[in-house]
């Protein structure tokens, strides 16, 4: 029963995806674009707070070495999508693997403090390596290369033929995430965020499974950041500040932390959220801090768990 | 248990995707093409601006508000242009070139902007070029300096939808040279900004001013990383180095703590020539106030008392009469974009984009700031800023510029095709 | 050599403003266990407060240094006994989205009341001179800085220390349940420790003005990396630790700057990242007991 709910529920949101991308406004395409990209950094980000109960504050390094990754690729070698796509993404995950190393040793808060040094010498190297990231300027005006199968070619030029691309990506990103939690490596990860000492025990070695996650959610992050650099045509250092780290947190607490949809509720509330707001007020700090407060507040555990405990209570009552 | 849950769970869902749709959705389904059939100018000629409205540079953006809402009245209340009542958003652009581009499409594809203009940083008018030569509207870029805008996205790429009303980074690099081949120092020293405008403008510097007065001296160059509150260590290295010298182009907040730490370490005790090509901006100026030593070549993108001409004096008493406040640069600039769009779109007879792209390349503009006429080929505006020592005047409760130099853009701008001999400073003719 | 001399005081200067803030910081994760990221803020509302005083009700300015601070200790009240309070129960991150959210409410409030635009302040009175040392001005009120700095330090110790108030606090840092049972009115003094906390860091956003002789929205952001990575490196919570982790990022900052351009922006966190890897446990773990 429950399964055939989640499935109609996953239906749906690709029928309301693939509509928008039919009959929407180009604003709406780029904003929904933006949330899907968001998305796939915060769900992949959730694989490493949600589920294995790290919380990393620099993976905005992994979504720039995603989109710096792309950019020199399309820039000096070639610009077909998949190939600069996977460029990026193998790109991140090297990173990934080498700060991993050295952080996934430590757990709470010295992790994210080592995450946050990490993160901002990925940025201080973007910012000062000039020659090859052109400094604070970035690198700009990426052109997107048609995705050529040998005998024919899917254009993706236009934002309206890109948009599908990126809720291909989306989808294949949301299915392997499920199927991550399902195996008994997201399970594991879970028994690591409940209790690591007992799954030490238990003959699993603990260090190594975070290493497989923190570089798990890593590459995920690379492929936001190289189709967020495909759709903006631009990179800039900030892309791996710490403020840019904090936005999948924010995202991931916004919607829930531990449960699936939550970082994808959370990325279309911030995302639609700030346009919103920013639409009345150019105070949008403001507004936008106090509808966050009145998040944390009143939703206690996210807008997605707070409202399902809230409805299950309701359901309950005779 | 679940049941109810999961699928009301999902009706929130649904709800909250197609409330953002809707609600973000103005444009779904309008006739697009309909405008572009009727000849002539249909509506009010929207505007889109975006400036930095939010954390340390906010101030900026309220600058440049000021600017743009003064005329807009100013044009709406003697009739609009061509008729149509004029409508500028302004929007917050957080330094940040995602913010940029997102404020760029919100503008074209929801709001229906006509033009745009405003960018602050030079990343960010880097990265909005492309997106503007896609959507096809006019830019006009009022901040930031970058030669690479003009030079590569516009001259070389051909994106002929941006243009620059303010001085670029030649006011700073190569007029500051002019500047100092006249003054006695041969040795120069820099304390710069740590990102792209920072370089730029010190090899110009170096560059120009090493062809105007061969064995001149570049001694030491100590770099300030953007948000430096603490320039000790900076201002140590370069008293080490003992030049005779001092170039730099730190900016905003910034260069009013570097003054006034500079002042106290004694550094204008030692070195007697200073060239601060942004040292006459409001902000820096007001905000420093009698702090300010005497004596330091200052320049900006305009300055409130230049030209001394009736059109510029009426300007600045209006403004002041309006927001109580000396008009900044960007003020200038933010308000002569608005006159320069007038102008464009009543030549051209027509808001749409090629038209007004026509209009605008060779077009002269009186404005406060003087005499621009827009360069053809990179869409540069060419017109004059000054460089002037800054001096005490009881009239004004800050520092102004004294003695005064004026390097006409013709002689210090770099020109097309940018690359090659004769295309920097000096120029033989 | 006279350059050396003044790295040396400018690091020293520098790592006394960071070391007002990290205190009151270490203060709070020490006690509480809630990394503040409004800490910059009240920095910031320090410096706003002190600065309002100074220039439109005309007191001078070593009362502005007393009221400002005390008025953010009313901010910092309140967001403990209203906000903060209700979600000690929720995990970490939540308190710290929290605080997260309070720097967005803050930054955008200072930037109502006061306006946009950046500040530039007035200089003090008495301290706006200059002494000549090892052949070179040096600002007076720099000297001064690095005075009061020990002192807090000083002070601090002896409260915790020496104090009836100190000792409790200690305790509950130690053991809340503990504290509870023995009678200690736990919730009250988290209260209390957040606006000791609160005013540390308003006293060193006060005593900036005329140092970095500017006032703008972003400033609270910009030396709270700075305190985390202080209170970080000083070993989580030790008060000795973020003391001496102060100096020592302000004078490795001071000749990184000098001696190390290149570096200058990494330094901080690459030091942070050894520290981290090395000794967890903290740089200065040693000497606290």
């Amino acid at each position: 029963m429950n399964r055939y709910r989640t499935y109609i529920a996953a239906v749906l949101v690709l029928c309301v995806l693939v509509g928008i991308g039919l009959f929407s406004s180009r604003f709406v395409l780029y904003l929904t674009m933006r949330v899907m990209i968001l998305s796939i950094f915060a769900m992949g980000y959730n694989i490493l707070f949600g589920r294995t109960g790290l919380l990393s504050f620099g993976h905005a390094a992994f979504y720039a070495v995603g989109a710096y990754g792309t950019a020199l690729c399309s820039m000096h070698l070639h610009t077909h999508p998949l190939l600069v796509i996977l460029a990026g993404a193998a790109a991140a995950a090297l990173f990934a693997v080498i700060i991993g190393f050295f952080c996934v040793r430590h757990t709470e808060i010295y992790f994210a403090m080592l995450t946050l040094a990490f993160g901002m010498l990925v940025f201080s190297l973007m910012w000062n390596w000039r020659t090859v990231t052109g400094g604070d300027d970035g690198l700009s005006g990426i052109v997107r290369g048609s995705i050529s199968l040998g005998f024919f070619a899917i254009p993706i030029m236009k934002d309206s033929q890109y948009y599908f691309f990126v809720l291909f990506c989306f989808a294949v990103s949301v299915l392997l995430i499920h199927r991550i939690y399902q195996s008994p490596f997201g399970l594991i990860l879970a028994g690591i965020r409940e209790n690591h000492i007992r799954t030490e025990f238990a003959g699993l070695g603990v260090k190594r499974y975070r290493l497989a996650a923190f570089v798990v959610s890593g590459t995920f992050a690379g492929l936001a950041g190289s189709l967020g650099l495909l759709l903006e045509s631009n990179v800039t250092p900030f892309a791996a500040h710490w403020s840019h780290s904090a936005e999948p947190v924010l995202v991931s607490l916004m919607g829930g932390l531990e449960t699936f949809s939550g970082p994808i509720v959370g990325s279309v509330l911030f995302v639609v959220l700030r346009e919103l707001i920013e639409r009345f007020t150019h105070n949008w700090m403001l507004w936008f801090g106090l509808i966050l407060l009145a998040i944390i507040m009143g939703f206690r555990g996210g807008v997605v768990g707070a409202t399902s405990v809230l409805l299950k209570r309701f359901s309950e009552r005779p | 248990m679940d049941k109810p849950g999961i699928t009301r769970r999902d009706f929130v869902k649904m709800g909250l995707l197609t409330a953002a749709a809707s609600a973000l959705g103005s444009g779904v389904m309008k006739p697009v093409g309909l405008w572009a059939a009727a000849p002539k100018i249909k509506g009010p000629i929207k505007v889109g601006y975006q400036a930095v409205l939010s954390g340390t540079l906010a101030g900026y953006g309220e600058f440049h508000k000021m600017g743009a809402i003064m005329a807009m009245e100013e044009i709406n209340a003697a009739g609009g242009i061509a008729g149509n009542k004029l409508e500028v958003e302004i929007r917050d652009s957080t330094l940040a070139a995602p913010a940029s581009i997102q404020n760029v499409r919100y503008f074209v594809d929801s709001w229906e902007a006509d033009l745009l203009a405003g960018v602050d940083s030079s990343g960010q008018a880097l990265a909005v070029a492309p997106v503007v030569g896609q959507l096809d509207r006019v830019l006009m870029v009022t901040h930031a300096a970058t030669e690479r805008l003009t030079e590569e996205e516009v001259f070389k790429k051909g994106i002929k939808q941006v243009f620059r009303i303010c001085t670029p980074t030649y006011q700073d690099g190569n007029a500051a040279a002019f500047v100092a081949k006249d003054l006695p120092a041969t040795t120069w020293a820099t304390i710069n900004p740590k990102y792209e405008y920072g370089f730029t403008t010190w090899k110009m510097f170096q560059e120009t001013l090493g062809k105007l007065k061969p064995g001149v001296k570049f001694v030491a160059d100590s770099w300030a990383p953007f948000g430096t509150t603490d320039f000790r260590p900076h201002i140590n290295t370069i008293m080490d180095a003992k030049p005779e010298g001092l170039y730099s182009v730190v900016w905003a907040g910034e260069l009013i703590t570097m003054i006034k730490q500079a002042k106290q370490a004694g550094l204008f005790d030692t070195i007697k020539h200073v060239l601060l090509p942004v040292g006459a901006a409001m902000d820096v100026l007001e905000g420093l106030g009698p702090d300010m030593p005497d004596n330091l070549w200052i320049s900006g993108r305009y300055f409130f008392l230049y030209p001394d001409t009736a059109k510029n004096k009426e300007w600045v008493a209006a403004f002041k009469k309006r927001w109580n406040h000396y008009p900044a640069y960007v003020s200038e600039t933010a308000y002569s974009t608005m006159y320069a769009f007038k102008k464009a779109i009543e030549t051209a007879g027509s808001k749409e984009t090629a038209p007004v792209i026509q209009a605008l390349e060779g077009m002269e503009l009186d404005s406060p700031a003087g005499h621009r006429v827009f360069r053809k080929e990179d869409h540069q505006a060419m017109y004059e800023v000054p460089w002037g020592l800054t001096a005490t005047d009881p009239k004004y409760p800050f520092k102004i510029m004294g003695k005064q130099i004026v390097i006409p853009a013709k002689e210090c701008f770099n020109r097309p095709p940018f690359e090659g001999p004769g295309t920097t400073p000096p120029f033989k003719s | 050599m006279e350059s050396f001399v003044h790295v040396c005081l400018a690091g020293i200067s520098a790592g006394m403003f960071i070391w007002l803030v990290a205190s009151g910081l270490t203060l709070i994760f020490g006690v509480l266990r809630v990394l503040n990221f409004a800490h910059g803020s009240f920095y910031m509302l320090g410096a706003y407060l002190c600065y309002t005083c100074l220039r439109f009700l005309g007191i001078d300015f070593w009362l502005g240094v007393i009221v400002g601070p005390l008025a953010v200790c009313v901010v910092g009240y309140v967001m403990e006994r209203f906000l903060l309070r209700r979600v000690y129960d929720l995990e970490l991150p939540y308190q710290l989205l929290l605080t997260f959210s309070m720097v967005l409410i803050f930054d955008e409030l200072v930037k109502i009341i006061w306006g946009a635009g950046s500040i530039g302040s007035p200089s003090v009175p008495g301290l706006s001179g200059s002494l000549m040392i090892a052949g070179r001005n040096f600002p007076v009120y720099n000297l001064f800085i690095m005075i009061v700095g020990p002192l807090v330090a000083v002070g601090l110790w002896a409260f915790l220390e020496r104090s009836w108030w100190g000792k409790i606090i200690r305790a509950a840092a130690s053991d809340r349940e503990m504290a509870a049972a023995i009678g200690v009115k736990v919730p009250s003094l988290y209260t209390a420790v957040f606006v000791i906390g609160a005013w540390l860091s308003a006293v060193g956003g006060a005593l900036a003005v005329p140092y970095v002789g500017l006032l703008t929205t972003g400033m609270g952001e910009a030396i709270i990396i700075n305190a985390f990575v202080v209170v970080v490196i000083g070993g989580l919570g030790s008060l000795k630790g973020a003391f001496l982790g102060a100096l020592f990022i302000g004078l490795l900052s001071s000749f990184g700057t000098r001696y190390i351009p290149t570096l200058d922006m990494s330094l901080t966190f690459i030091l942070m990242g050894v520290v981290l890897l090395w000794r967890p446990q903290g740089f200065f773990a040693g000497v606290d007991r």
